[in-house]
Formats: structure tokens, sequence, C-alpha cells
């Protein structure tokens, strides 16, 4: 049986096969990320009920561990109403937009040394072009949906994401100029040495505004005033229903868990063991593979998305682009001089 | 194999379809300025398919620059678009013609 | 070498159809889309050539902030879209002749006789470790390091003019400043006051 596959495979031309073998990995990326998503929607309401001194849902399956499974059956079964004024190919157009760029993003994702799909030598380039596209689900969401409500929510948080990417852009420069190079392996391999050498500590501040902006960019509370459950009903997607609102729920959640992987990606060492260059504890801990580590460190990141949803009360809109335009831009542009001489001058810690 | 004419000949019909989409669109100023971004696209494509065919890295060179421009040229002329809509309230060629002698 | 052709004029096709549908569309938010599309398959086109920065620059600068705001100004106007489709009618056969006439002659200038494979062969295709990015970078800040700068001071310029021309302030309304709002000291809102308890 395997000696008849074994021949069928290699029977086949050689493009076909690097064809077959880049969709098996692509599933083997999508799957797996999919139903984190999922899953990432229970352990909010886990979370922030335990935050909330209560429990969060219990009742589907053993302690509640079905309840994503059953959401997604019930979307999947809703009914996808259309607005009766709304241009049809652009309302259904919209969710794909929305879901496209986050799951894209991926491919240029390294989860261990060679474990990515694409190793490209512009790979952050190529994630900052996918997060700009990500705005187009929404304006075409809360244009297409012919409400009042939408649109504004959809304008509102289209100018929010745009201020918000800049910040994000600078510092990712900041990261470009310490690591020297746009290729997300060789980013992770420049923090190799020990936890103090990863970049959190010579770009603080970009570390804290990247993932400030990434809060901001995904519309999760305290950015979430398009949203705001109380305020303007759901903002863009207030007519969406059944698969369609399911597909913009994952893309959100897709996209958090986007901007944790490329934080600790680019800040925290990726699939760098943090006792690496400690003596004793290095050998002790050396069995754990670089993916496990940087699972675990993404899985923090994820729960301090919860954490400030759970916490913090929801700004208001010009606090936001306030604090967007000019406070976290003037702060990455002073940390790119900073990091620029550092780099020039070969500051001894890091960067010699 | 593609050659460079394939890339050349596709300027050149997008060049073309750009400035016939101006003299098309004279009623809406927003479709104009789309047609001069195609326009400046078709000339992009134009360089970028000589920078690989000549291996010469200024054509590259020449399209960035292109692109820093025909930004804040963008910005620039729908800014204008907007504060004529303001008073105006129509976006047609014709409709601006306060200046006539 | 087919691979390539047949990726060529799939992209090359569907580049041409979304810009005629930019030229032709009534709704103009459908034909800023299909510009959206069309830069995308040009990015394609350009990855093919090897100029991989500029293709990504192209998604990041045009269609992740040029085309946004061209949307964001769409849907801010109101378009009368019936005296629109009249009056294209009316532009439709001088429109055609243009268009025919340029493309013809420049295509007759351009066409394989003076630029076909044997006057400009294709060049080697680049290593695996070929880094477009750092070929640019040098040639950037050094040789064309003035109009570098000159470009930034342009951008600025775009910016400077953009919220000039359409920022207005209206006398009535009322703002909040956020910083004079966090900058509130505690001793100014809250005053402890300490009373003995009464009988009532």
């Amino acid at each position: 049986m395997e000696q008849s596959l074994l021949e069928l495979w290699k029977a086949i031309p050689a493009s076909l096969q690097w064809l077959i073998w880049t969709l098996v990995k692509i599933v083997l990326i999508i799957a797996p990320l999919l139903l984190s998503v999922a899953y990432y929607t229970f352990a909010e309401r886990k979370i922030i009920g335990f935050i909330q001194v209560r429990l969060g849902p219990t009742r589907v399956g053993p302690r509640g561990w079905l309840q994503p499974i059953a959401d997604a059956v019930k979307l999947l079964f809703k009914e996808i109403i259309i607005p009766s004024g709304s241009n049809k190919v652009l309302f259904l157009i919209a969710p794909a937009l929305a879901i496209a760029p986050a799951l894209a993003a991926w491919a240029v994702i390294p989860f261990d040394v060679g474990l990515v799909l694409a190793d490209i030598n512009a790979g952050l380039l190529y994630v900052l072009a996918l997060t700009s596209i990500g705005v187009y689900g929404v304006i075409i969401a809360g244009w297409a949906s012919n409400s009042k409500y939408a649109f504004l929510g959809a304008m509102r948080l289209a100018a929010q994401i745009v201020s918000y990417e800049l910040a994000m852009g600078f510092a990712l420069v900041g990261v470009l100029i310490a690591a020297q190079s746009m290729n997300l392996q060789q980013i992770v391999l420049a923090q190799q040495g020990s936890i103090l050498h990863w970049f959190w500590l010579p770009l603080l501040p970009l570390f804290m505004i990247y993932f400030i902006s990434g809060v901001a960019e995904t519309n999760r509370a305290p950015f979430d005033v398009a949203e705001g459950e109380s305020e303007i009903v759901a903002g863009f997607h207030v007519e969406y229903s059944g698969m369609a609102f399911a597909i913009f729920f994952l893309a959100e959640y897709a996209n958090m868990i986007l901007i944790s992987t490329l934080t600790v990606l680019l800040f925290l060492g990726g699939w760098l063991s943090p006792f690496q260059g400690i003596p004793v504890l290095e050998d002790w801990f050396a069995f754990v593979p670089g993916t496990i580590w940087l699972l675990l460190k993404i899985a923090f990141f994820a729960f301090v998305f919860l954490w400030l949803r759970a916490t913090f009360p929801r700004y208001r809109y010009d606090q936001i682009m306030r604090l967007g335009w000019k406070v976290f831009i003037p702060i990455t542009i002073v940390w790119l001089l900073v990091v620029g001489l550092a780099v020039v001058y070969q500051l001894p810690w890091w960067f010699d | 194999m593609v050659a460079l004419s394939d890339y050349l000949i596709l300027s050149a019909i997008l060049f073309s379809l750009g400035v016939g989409g101006i003299f098309l669109n004279r009623k809406n100023i927003i479709v104009l300025l789309m047609c001069v971004e195609l326009i400046l696209l078709a000339v992009n494509t134009n360089f970028i398919a000589f920078s690989h065919y000549l291996s010469d890295i200024s054509g590259q060179v020449f399209v960035f620059f292109i692109l820093t421009v025909a930004a804040a040229e963008a910005a620039i002329g729908l800014a204008i678009l907007v504060v004529l809509f303001r008073n105006l309230r129509s976006i047609s060629v014709d409709d601006i013609h306060t200046m006539n002698g | 070498m087919l691979l390539e052709q047949i990726l060529f004029y799939f992209f090359a096709t569907v580049l041409i159809l979304s810009a005629t549908m930019v030229v032709t569309s009534k709704n103009p938010i459908h034909a800023t889309l299909f510009l959206v599309l069309a830069i995308f398959n040009s990015a394609i086109l350009w990855l093919m050539l090897e100029a991989e920065f500029l293709a990504i620059a192209l998604v990041l600068v045009y269609v992740g902030a040029v085309m946004v705001l061209f949307l964001f100004v769409v849907m801010m106007l109101d378009i009368d879209i019936a005296t629109m489709r009249a009056h294209f009618i009316r532009y439709l056969p001088i429109g055609l002749v243009v268009f025919i006439t340029m493309m013809v002659e420049m295509i007759l200038f351009v066409g394989t006789r003076y630029f076909g494979l044997e006057q400009f062969a294709k060049p080697v295709a680049k290593s695996a470790d070929y880094s477009n990015i750092e070929e640019l970078g040098q040639v950037l800040y050094t040789v064309h390091l003035y109009p570098f700068e000159i470009a930034a001071v342009i951008l600025l310029v775009a910016i400077i003019a953009a919220i000039t021309l359409t920022l207005r302030h209206k006398p009535n309304t009322r703002y909040q400043d956020p910083s004079h709002q966090i900058h509130v000291d505690p001793k100014d809102r809250v005053e402890l006051l300490k009373m003995p308890a009464e009988k009532l």
C-alpha cells in the first residue's frame, strides 16, 4: 500500500510534487489556526468570566468545552440576511476581504528553524502590506450594508486602523534596523544569546507601541469604539448574520493571534528558549522544542489581549486619534533615531 | 518566453485606456483621477520591464520616486476635490469655470 | 517557460479587463475596487519581473493608502449616477477614437520588431539569495540620496497641503482637549474634608 503510494509520488513531475506539498503545508498551518481561533473565543469567555468572578460557558459538553462547536454549528445554520438596498456583490465580498489577509500573513511566520511556508527576504514588508489590505473588508462592509450605523462605524474604524498602522510600521522599521534583515527567520536568529539579547529590551518603547497598536488595529477594547456594543450596536457588521458574521468574527480573532505571534517573533525571540545562555537551566530545558516556546509566548500575549478587554474602560474616539498620531508616532520616530545610533556605534551588549 | 515587447504592449494598452478614460469621464472628477493613476501604473510597469531586461536598477529607483510623487499628487488632488465639492456641490469638470474670462 | 507565459497572459488579461471596468463603470465605488484589482495584478507582474520590493511597496502604498483615500472620498460625496450615465454615451465616440489611435500607434512602435526577444534577450534569473531590497538600498542612499530627501519633502508638503485645504474650524462647536484631561491633578478635582460625625 505504502509502496504503491510512494511510486505514485515519484511518478508525478517535480513541479506538481512541489505544488501538492505546498498545499499540504498550507492545510497544516490553517487547520490548527482555525481550531485555535474557535477555542480562543471560548478562552475569552471563560477568562473574562473568571476575571469578573463568574464562570463562563459551562453547559455545552464537559465543562463547556464544546461551546465553540455549538457556536459554529449555530452560525452555519443561521440565515444570511442581505439588506434590501445593499449592493449584493460587495456585501458578500467584504467578509472574504476581511479574512483573506488575516490568513495569508501566516505564510511567512516561522515556527522553528526552517519551519516556514515561504522563507522570503521581504517577510516583514509582506506582513505590513497584508495588514494594510485588512482595512478594505471593514470599509466595504460598512458601505454595502446600506445602513447609517454601519457606515459611520466603518469609517471611524477605518480611520483608526490606518492611523495605528503608521505606528506599527515605524515599530517594525525599528526591528528592521536592529536585526538588519526583513526575513523573519533572520530576525529571530538575530536575537540569539539569552533572554536579555531579545529585542524587547533595546526596543522597549517600540515593543509596547507595537502591541498597543495591534490592540487598536484589531478593534479590541479599550479601542473598540467602532464596535462598542453599548454605543453603536455592532458597528460595521451590524447587518451581517450567519456565516458572513462568523467570518468577520474569525478574521478578528485570527488577526489577534497574528499580532501576538508577530510581537513574539519580533521582540521576544520567537522560538528561542528563555533559558538560553544560563548554564544549568539551559540543559534542563534543552528537550523542549522551539515551537513549544513559541506557542507558550503567543498564548501569553493572547491572554494579555483578553486581560486588557476585561480591565480597561473604552477610549473615546478623539482620545484614540490623539494617542495614535500625537503620542505613538513621535515616540517611535525618536526611538528610531536612538536605535539607529546604537546600531551605527555598535552598542556593546546587543549590536556588536 | 515572455519578451520585453509583451510588457511594453501591456503598458501601451493601459496608458491608452487611461487617456481614453479621461475623455469618457468628464462628468466625474474622481474617475478622472483614477484614470491618471492608471496612466502612472502603465508608466511604472514600463520602467520595471526595462529595468529587468537591461539589468539596470535605475528603472526601479525611478519607479520608487514616481510612486512617491503619485501618492502625494493623489492626496492633494482629492483634497482639492473635497473642497470643490463643499463649495460647488458638483463633481463635473464642466462646472469648474468660475475663472473664465 | 510555458508556466511563465501562462501566468503573464492570465494576469495581463485580468489587468486589462479591470482597467477597462475602471474606465466604464457606472458606480464610482465599483471603479475604485476595479482599480484596486488592477493594481494587485500589476504587482504580481512586477514580482515576475523580479522587482519584489516595489511590488510589495505598490500594494502597501497604493492599495493600502491611496485607494483607501479614494474610497473615503467617493463614499463621502453624493453622486448623481443617472446624469453621469447619460453623458457617458455622448463622449463614447471620441473616447474610443482616442483610445484606439493611441494604442495602435504605440503598439506599432513597441512591438516585437524593435523590442522583441532578439533585441532584448531575457536575462538570467537571479540566484535564490538575491536581495532586491539590498540592491535598491545600495543605490538609493548613496547615488540617489538627494532625490530621496527631496521625495521626503514632497510628501511632507502633500501632508501639509491636504490638511490645510480641508481643515475647517467650526466656531460654535466645543471640543474637548484630551491632553488637558489627562494632565489633570487629582488635587484640583477632589478635596478631602474632615468633618466631625454629626448626631441626628
